[in-house]
């Protein structure tokens, strides 16, 4: 069996892509070999969102961010991520958004310190912005006065926290998180979100993928993608009510 | 390309490797090991070659002709059996070698009459006995000659006199080659060991994954992670050539340019090697079995160990296709002969080809795999 008709045909199927919007996807399509992992999807996330993208495991949904993030191609259809088509031109835009993972993707050999300055030095900030925003993951992460600490003899909730830093280092205008609050405990997972509600109340779009559907309550937005395709999409309340 | 973000990649991976002290004794514990295994083991000459003289004469003759054997650096004296102990000490191992001088050895000299001496060599190892009884004729041919000349006696005997003469290494010692090669070897173990297991290291930690969606360009990547080791890679061949030149004496008759441009060539072709394993490789593991794999037909094949001329003849053009044969042509070539490009252009434009295209290859596959 492959894949799912959507089961509705969306409203934006056939549209031009939003420019205003922080994302828009019209058609994106991906296939490795015969087999299709994202199947023709739309939709918009207008920005200050906290859009949840949801779907069961190898459903499509990192291929979906590795495509929105420029590090993978696509086979069809169009992508504007702050106004910017990122299939063709990703480098346009990868200073204006972050992206956390699931896996603790920081250098676990490098100090709290060095990793800041490697990705503050990456994003070309300046030296004030840096002392600025290092002060700010600092006090965010709960991790002053450990500066020169390897990140691998942090525990789960710290790296995660610091993992939320240097993905937000450079102030992005949108943040990608896949799957970010696996393996975390419940508590960490709620001061996590409390995180990422502050930076939606400055103004910061979230993309979020999640298996898990209590953290759907979370979001404003959701899309729910099965086998590639997208089956639902909305404001929360929509799925609320049904 | 920013420059910026490469010197901000190396810098990582300077700290990295900082860091991993493992990895960083190994580094350069390898080639100082290396060295004291090839220089003195591998390459040990048929030296020290325990000897037992059997002097059934008792004369000044005989005796004489004892002291010359142990004014060698070839054979050592540790033994004066009698003849039946002889084969007793030779089948324990005491000895490798023994000279036997019958009676009457000087009263035979003294009426000029050929006097027969017998050389007793261990032959359960070819090296020592081909060696040992070369030596040995060699240092009776010597005793005869300053005898006969002592005595006023004209050494211009008759005969074939042949004389071989050694180019290039007269002293024919093994660490004078084995040296040149051990540097090539070195740069490819350090480079590929090191280039397969830090890009496979990144995949399987998510860290590649988190620098791809910033600004970092896969080139800029590549360079980054490269340089370092490439750096890393010179200090120990430093190392290595400095040790073998001041220390195990070899002698260094060549051009620095002819050096420089062959390890070039060939670290290139050693980082395209060590990158294409770390693509292939799905675990740290997997990447250090294939770096096996490579290696071993790499050493045996390329003339680094066993010379070339010496395979069997089907065998042979597969040394052709192993980039460690051309490298350690032209540093062998470089070290002993002083040979320039122009002697050496042959191994210039095989191991040059080597270079653009597996180096190429792999920055090719490594760009489009990093972007997939």
């Amino acid at each position: 069996m492959s894949g799912v008709d959507p089961v509705r045909p969306g409203p934006l199927l056939g549209t031009a892509p939003n420019p205003d919007a922080a994302l828009s996807v019209r058609g994106l399509t991906k296939r490795f070999g015969s087999f299709t992992a994202v199947d023709g999807i739309d939709f918009d996330v207008p920005r200050g969102q906290i859009f949840g993208f949801l779907g069961p495991n190898g459903s499509g949904k990192t291929t979906t961010i590795r495509m929105l993030t420029g590090t993978s191609g696509a086979n069809a259809g169009a992508a504007l991520v702050l106004g910017e088509d990122v299939l063709s031109h990703p480098e346009r835009v990868k200073k204006r958004f972050g992206y956390m993972s699931q896996k603790f993707a920081l250098f676990e050999d490098l100090t709290v310190e060095e990793n800041l300055r490697f990705y503050a030095g990456v994003y070309d900030l300046s030296a004030e912005e840096f002392a600025k925003q290092r002060a700010y993951v600092l006090a965010m992460a709960d991790l002053r006065g450990r500066e020169n600490e390897l990140t691998a003899n942090l525990s789960v909730g710290w790296r995660q926290r610091l993992a939320l830093g240097t993905a937000t280092i450079h102030q992005p205008e949108l943040l990608f998180l896949d799957e970010p609050t696996g393996g975390v405990d419940p508590v960490a997972r709620r001061h996590f979100w409390d995180l990422l509600y502050d930076l939606a109340s400055r103004g910061v779009t979230l993309f979020v993928t999640t298996h898990y559907m209590d953290e759907a309550s979370h979001c404003n937005q959701l899309a729910f993608i099965y086998r590639g395709g997208l089956i639902a999409e909305g404001r929360r309340t929509t799925f609320a009510a049904t | 390309m920013s420059g910026h973000r490469i010197r901000l990649l190396m810098w990582k991976e300077f700290l990295q490797l900082r860091r991993d002290p493992l990895l960083l004794r190994l580094l350069f514990l390898m080639p100082i090991l290396q060295l004291l295994l090839f220089g003195y083991v591998v390459a040990a000459d048929v030296k020290n070659l325990s000897t037992a003289v059997v002097d059934l004469d008792r004369t000044s003759t005989s005796r004489a002709l004892e002291a010359s054997f142990g004014a060698s650096d070839y054979f050592v004296i540790t033994q004066h059996p009698g003849e039946t102990d002889l084969k007793h000490l030779m089948d324990t191992g005491a000895i490798s070698i023994a000279i036997v001088i019958p009676e009457g050895t000087q009263a035979a000299l003294d009426q000029g009459q050929t006097a027969p001496i017998g050389v007793v060599v261990d032959g359960s190892d070819s090296q020592v006995a081909s060696v040992g009884s070369g030596y040995a004729s060699q240092i009776i041919a010597r005793f005869n000659a300053d005898r006969m000349a002592s005595q006023g006696i004209s050494v211009q005997a008759p005969g074939v006199d042949a004389r071989v003469r050694v180019m290039f290494n007269p002293t024919l010692a093994s660490v004078n080659t084995m040296i040149p090669g051990l540097v090539a070897a070195i740069v490819m173990i350090s480079i590929m060991a090191v280039m397969g297991q830090a890009v496979v290291k990144e995949r399987e930690r998510g860290t590649l994954e988190q620098m791809f969606v910033t600004p970092i360009k896969p080139v800029e990547y590549l360079i980054g992670k490269v340089t370092p080791y490439a750096i890393a890679a010179t200090v120990q061949l430093l190392v290595v050539a400095l040790v073998g030149i001041y220390w195990f004496g070899v002698p260094f008759a060549g051009q620095l340019s002819v050096v420089a441009a062959g390890l070039g060539l060939f670290m290139l072709t050693s980082i395209g090697m060590g990158l294409l394993i770390s693509l292939v490789s799905h675990t740290r593991q997997q990447a250090q079995q294939l770096m096996m794999l490579l290696l071993l037909p790499s050493f045996v094949l390329s003339g680094f160990i066993f010379p070339i001329d010496s395979m069997p003849a089907a065998i042979q053009p597969l040394s052709w296709f192993i980039p460690l044969t051309w490298a350690i042509q032209i540093l062998r070539g470089a070290f002993i002969k002083g040979s320039g490009f122009e002697a050496l252009s042959t191994q210039f434009w095989v191991l040059g080809l080597f270079a653009v295209v597996i180096f190429g290859a792999a920055i090719a596959a490594t760009r489009r795999r990093l972007t997939e």
